[in-house]
């Protein structure tokens, strides 16, 4: 196990390497970041001494040189926007997408797991429509369009919940549900798809013939086994909301990581950019990592 | 246990429905900004989101423009007097203090003033109020400060409303918690979130009403009017024109922008005065209002807003007459001027509401007379190596769709650059005129309007120096319980001592 966590750290910090010297590059490509940073009006003294200021007249080389040298010992330089280090403001954010997606995700796992598991129980039934029904629309509706209109319903006309913020537990529900909805349809339409065919298989038919009762065949003979595909398909969604749920985070005024990353990529913030995608690389690969894991828990022919 | 479940309610309840216990101060407001202020530092408060929460808040200045009267009014300067060309001597109000509790003097006013044009800090102030001469202030006593500028600018006193004032101590970099002299002082700053100022109990002025101000920000629009609506927020210094929707609690304002097309005086076939004026003629601006345009916008006749001294009432737009267009470019191509040549507009993505579909439309009219005209909408980058100086050698005839904010009160923040031969944004060429803009900079008072009206009046009617479009407004929305109407100013700051309650 631990040459397995060895082997994957490895090939992860050399994807790592690469990412950031690509990323590094390819925002450079993308402009200066003066105009976008001074008024238009900006004399072009004050433009130059800018420029001076930041490094931005040195050659790309010795920016890269610079900027690795301060990687080395962990300083992530600083947020030209801001004035902070980079990696305070990045961290800042990351912490509330990491929470916004740890309770989606609980969230909709359960949700999916429980719901497609009885759907895939009596397929064609009417349980089994309804649920197929509501989790295509959600799969497919787009999140903009359902956060505006939840605000106009739920804050505005029936003055149930917040519009936005963070303030208190309220002022998460609606950025929680309109999040919720997308992952919810697709994962429970792969546990309903998995769970049909352990359903139908000899095993499970073998409990059946013993006279084992529906809710453990269900839950503990046929969730196990079908279990493999949804945790691929869970990890996928949480690296999604783990890389900043954009619109989400827009509308509702959530601070979170995926509305810094695009802000910081118009604003051509190169630092904050390129710690972003750091911190965004390393929560993915911890998450993969776990899920490897969670195969070998649930699937004792799995071994590292 | 009855007590137990009593105390696990009371907490619980506490926790839910802890802000909305903190909105019950009747005198405290929130607002809710665009965008989060990613510096709060005070030489950066010529930017409209910073502006609106520090300047006259937090940070004071010398001296204060009353948009409404076009007066310049006293703050942290009692007085002024020019005592020699280019000096001026300030007065400073004794007995006022930071809200670091250090005493307010002259060597505050100097190093404010050097911070802001120190080659080691990037101050937005000091590169758009104090670029392009040298600007030096020398402490007098403790309560006196001269300042020089060469050459003189006779507008110092004006440019010190610019000049935001921070204590001695203030540091060469930017800074996180501000400090100034008053009225608020930042209690609170949570990244991503909110900003809580707080009435200061020791101001040295007059006691605003509004006791506590939490900013938050809202990227889209409909929840900022939203949020009015619903009472989570009190002012929203900017809605959408779609979201202002409600009468009662909606205001349009100018907001001190105006829109235009540049023209390049110095390539063909811009350069011929017959083609500038049929460009002017092709299009119907009265077509634009209350379509793409709201219906508050104005027809411009000068690149500053009605309110600018000087500006010229009796000066008219030019009006929509595509008979005349034609006629004057079947002259102009008489007279070998290539009028066939391709014009480029150049727009920038996001310049302002409805920029591409107002540029589509101007494009098609500039067609409809003749013109041979594309559109290229750019990125600001982009955008910006045409809109500024130096400007490419080989660019052919073009047209740059730009806006102008004036907010100051006094042309000479936007004629030079606009117009000088050597201005930054300039597309113009014309010594005469050069001279008119520096004999109206030297001049004072009512001189100084008279012959700024005569630099707008020579732009607008001799030069046809460009297609100037319309003075835009800005939208606000504010909860009824509040007494206040955004006005000109609210497009750059958003002073609480203004507000009051019903």
């Amino acid at each position: 196990m631990k040459k397995f966590i060895g082997k994957r750290a490895v090939a992860s910090a050399i994807s790592l390497v690469g990412l950031v010297i690509m990323v590094f590059f390819l925002s450079r490509l993308t402009g200066d970041p003066t105009d976008l940073y001074l008024p238009v009006d900006a004399s072009l003294q004050a433009r130059e001494q800018f420029r001076e200021i930041n490094g931005l007249n040195d050659p790309l080389m010795v920016q890269f040189g610079r900027y690795v040298a301060d990687l080395a010992v962990l300083d992530f330089g600083n947020s030209i926007r801001r004035s902070r280090p980079a990696i305070d403001v990045v961290l800042e954010g990351f912490a509330w997408t990491l929470w916004l997606a740890c309770v989606t995700m609980l969230l909709v796992t359960f949700a999916a797991i429980v719901i497609g598991s009885l759907a895939a129980f009596r397929v064609g039934g009417i349980f089994d429509r309804i649920a197929t029904f509501f989790s295509l629309v959600g799969a497919s509706a787009p999140d903009f369009w359902i956060a505006i209109v939840a605000i106009v319903v739920f804050a505005v006309n029936l003055r149930w919940l917040p519009t936005s913020g963070t303030g208190t537990i309220w002022h998460w529900v609606l950025p929680v549900s309109v999040l919720f909805i997308r992952p919810f349809g697709l994962i429970l339409q792969v546990v309903r798809g998995s769970m049909i065919g352990v359903l139908s298989s000899a095993y499970v038919k073998t409990a059946r013939a013993k006279g084992v009762r529906n809710r453990p065949i269900i839950f503990v003979h046929g969730l196990r086994n079908g279990m493999l595909p949804v945790i691929t398909v869970i990890g996928d969604q949480a690296a999604g909301i783990l890389n900043g749920a954009v619109i989400v985070e827009t509308i509702f005024g959530f601070p979170g990581i995926g509305k810094l990353m695009i802000d910081s990529i118009l604003q051509r913030d190169f630092n904050v950019v390129l710690a972003a995608i750091m911190v965004s690389a390393l929560a993915i690969f911890l998450m993969n990592l776990l899920i490897d894991l969670a195969y070998a828990l649930l699937d004792p022919r799995i071994r590292y | 246990m009855t007590h137990k479940l009593t105390c696990t309610t009371g907490l619980l309840l506490g926790a839910l429905f802890g802000t909305a216990a903190f909105a019950q101060d009747h005198n405290a407001v929130t607002i809710v900004l665009s965008e989060e202020l990613e510096l709060i530092d005070p030489c950066m408060a010529s930017q409209s989101n910073i502006g609106r929460v520090l300047l006259q808040n937090i940070s004071e200045t010398l001296t204060v423009f009353e948009p409404s009267t076009a007066e310049l009014l006293p703050k942290l300067a009692e007085s002024w007097e020019e005592t020699e060309a280019g000096t001026w001597r300030f007065k400073l109000r004794s007995g006022v203090s930071f809200s670091d509790g250090t005493p307010f003097g002259a060597s505050d006013v100097v190093h404010s003033l050097e911070r802001s044009i120190s080659d080691q800090i990037s101050c937005e102030i000091g590169g758009k109020y104090f670029g392009g001469f040298e600007i030096e202030a020398v402490a007098v006593d403790d309560t006196t400060v001269d300042i020089t500028s060469d050459p003189a600018q006779p507008i110092l006193p004006l440019l010190m409303s610019s000049l935001t004032i921070v204590p001695e101590e203030t540091p060469l970099e930017y800074v996180q918690t501000p400090v100034g002299t008053g009225p608020y002082e930042m209690t609170e700053r949570n990244m991503g979130t909110d900003i809580v100022l707080e009435r200061r109990e020791d101001y040295w002025g007059e006691m605003p009403a509004v006791t506590k101000a939490t900013y938050i920000f809202r990227s889209d629009s409909a929840v900022r009017a939203a949020m009015i609506e619903v009472g989570e927020a009190d002012i929203a210094p900017v809605i959408s024109e779609l979201d202002a929707t409600n009468p009662e609690t909606d205001f349009a304002y100018p907001n001190s922008e105006t829109t235009y097309m540049r023209l390049d005086h110095a390539t063909a076939p811009t350069d011929d005065r017959r083609v500038r004026e049929a460009l002017n003629l092709a299009v119907d601006r009265e077509a634009f209002i209350g379509t793409l345009m709201a219906q508050e916008a104005i027809l411009a006749t000068a690149v500053v807003p009605p309110s600018t001294a000087g500006y010229n009432a009796d000066l008219q737009p030019y009006a929509f007459d595509p008979d005349r267009a034609r006629e004057l470019l079947a002259e102009a191509e008489a007279d070998g001027v290539p009028v066939d040549a391709e014009i480029r507009i150049i727009g920038r993505i996001g310049l302002f509401p409805n920029d591409a579909e107002v540029l589509e439309a101007l494009m098609a009219m500039f067609q409809d007379v003749g013109f041979n005209v594309t559109l290229e909408m750019l990125e600001v980058g982009e955008y910006n190596t045409y809109y500024n100086r130096p400007f490419a050698e080989e660019r052919g005839p073009q047209m740059v769709s730009a806006q102008h904010d004036n907010a100051k009160g006094d042309p000479v923040f936007s004629m030079y650059f606009k117009y000088g031969t050597e201005g930054q944004q300039s597309g113009l060429v014309y010594p005469e005129l050069d001279e008119m803009i520096a004999k109206a900079t030297a001049a004072t008072g009512e001189e100084r309007a008279a012959l700024w009206s005569e630099v707008m009046t020579s732009i607008h009617e001799e030069h046809i120096g460009d297609v100037l479009l319309f003075h835009m407004v800005g939208f606000s929305r504010v909860n009824p319980r509040l007494d206040f109407k955004p006005t000109i100013a609210t497009n750059s700051e958003l002073q609480l001592s203004q507000i009051g309650f019903k």
